[in-house]
């Protein structure tokens, strides 16, 4: 798997100096997995597609205080497109103009078209993505790192700026509420699908 | 197409965004606040509110209302360093910072902002090289870290605060009237004019023209911005009728450069 190229540093630091080519790089470099990051968070496309817009130009806005892990700024753009999906509208204030003119395809996809065809592994995705709201915005971050990017817990916590010990408590406790919501949500769905049945 | 690709004309659209904002990023740091343009200054107050009130001028509704808690930290270093905060009062939400200049230097605080002190800052009588901001606090984080050069000396003093939003002020004709927070844009936006000596307000939709509106393309957002003018605006007081002022929008400058007003312009905004 690639996460990063071996250039991210330089590349970085030619953005850092105003360079928008080595910005766009980064961008060329990162935007699908922080759309599909969107994409696990939210519950639509549209909503995924602003998500990512807006942590791409909070990328640049917040460029001083953006916290590398192992030359990477991937799990920087993790954590921020997690706040931002959790916060839509107020993450988004900021860029609602500029991301309102940006153009789209015709065809506008929703997730509806695509549910129609994959049934059981968007209601996982839902199910998936509930019990990540459930959780405070760290945690739903630390297990979004640690779980779906594969970083280690040392990784994310570097990214979200907490201790390596924070990380892994923070985390353990996340896991476990997590699998409990799981559980929940799985349940609650077998219930309504018994009772469909049972019509 | 499937949805696991990002959309290419949208990701086509937002890379010459990104490309255009990086590089259209003033590479000049801002200086003392004190010493910036009565546009700038104000400019700075429409997003945040924070700064005239740091500066004890105006305290518009709407603005966020910090409450002192505990002790505050003082700590003196040269270069980067990373300065303990101390246990998290109950209550507290956000952190306000002093940084005081002990040599020349850039110094950046933890929210992106950063300030500038060069030998004559130091030397002025009048006003003490400092810079503040309030930093909301992360989870888990204590600390606080200046980075700057290697050789630059600056003291902190670190006060733990809880941060409320004010409410804004309702005008008689059911304007709301302040700073814009987390809760929108006020129908009425705070501005300083005058060097700071006049406080007034614009009216939203009339910043929003001025500002370029809402372009409905990127050659659109280009074509606005490459314009080399100014626009003027008019400030009230929060009744919203009586005229106090004019707010120009804009960084023009240069012989060619000219202020127009919003008024004098057929197409003032697209959406008109």
């Amino acid at each position: 798997m690639v996460r990063s190229n071996e250039d991210e540093p330089a590349t970085w630091a030619a953005a850092l100096d105003n360079d928008g080519d080595a910005f766009a790089a980064i961008f060329d470099l990162h935007r699908d997995r922080v759309y599909h990051h969107a994409l696990r968070m939210t519950a639509n496309v549209h909503d995924a597609e602003d998500v990512t817009a807006a942590t791409f130009l909070e990328l640049w806005r917040r460029r001083k205080s953006v916290r590398m892990v192992e030359g990477s700024v991937l799990p920087w753009l993790i954590v921020t497109a997690t706040n931002l999906a959790r916060n839509l509208a107020r993450g988004r204030r900021r860029y609602r103009a500029l991301i309102a003119a940006l153009p789209r395809s015709e065809d506008s996809r929703s997730a509806e078209d695509v549910a129609l065809g994959r049934i059981e592994e968007m209601r996982v995705a839902a199910q998936v993505r509930e019990a990540l709201s459930a959780l405070a915005p760290p945690d739903a971050a630390l297990i979004s790192l640690t779980v779906f990017e594969n970083y280690s817990p040392a990784q994310a916590a570097v990214a979200l700026g907490i201790t390596d010990g924070a990380a892994r408590t923070r985390l353990h406790r996340a896991r476990t509420r997590m699998a409990t919501n799981i559980e929940a949500l799985a349940t609650a769905d077998r219930d309504d699908t018994t009772k469909e049945k049972s019509r | 197409m499937s949805t696991t690709e990002l959309d290419p004309v949208f990701a086509a659209a937002l890379r010459e965004i990104l490309v255009a904002t990086v590089e259209d990023t003033p590479r000049v740091r801002r200086r003392w606040r004190w010493r910036l343009g009565p546009g700038i200054f104000a400019g700075l107050t429409l997003v945040a509110g924070g700064v005239a009130l740091a500066a004890g001028l105006f305290s518009p509704p709407g603005a966020p209302l910090d409450t002192p808690l505990g002790a505050a930290v003082t700590a003196t270093r040269t270069g980067s360093a990373t300065i303990d905060l101390g246990p998290r009062p109950a209550g507290a939400t956000d952190v306000s910072l002093t940084l005081t200049c002990l040599t020349p230097g850039t110094f950046d605080f933890p929210n992106g902002s950063s300030v500038t002190c060069n030998s004559a800052d130091l030397s002025n009588p009048t006003v003490p090289p400092q810079a503040s901001e309030v930093v909301p606090l992360s989870p888990g984080i204590d600390t606080v870290t200046i980075d700057t050069s290697a050789n630059a000396s600056w003291t902190l003093r670190a006060l733990y605060v809880n941060r409320v939003t004010t409410p804004w002020g309702i005008n008689a004709s059911g304007q709301t009237y302040g700073v814009a927070n987390e809760n929108g844009t006020p129908d009425l936006i705070a501005v300083v004019i005058d060097q700071g000596k006049t406080q007034g307000y614009v009216e939203a939709s009339e910043l929003n023209c001025a500002s370029g509106g809402d372009p409905k393309s990127i050659a659109q957002a280009l074509a606005w911005s490459a314009q080399n003018r100014n626009i003027s605006i008019p400030v009230y007081e929060s009744d919203g009728t009586t005229i106090i002022g004019t707010f120009v929008i804009g960084g023009a400058t240069g012989p060619n450069a000219k202020t127009v007003p919003l008024s004098s312009l057929l197409r003032g905004c697209w959406t008109k």
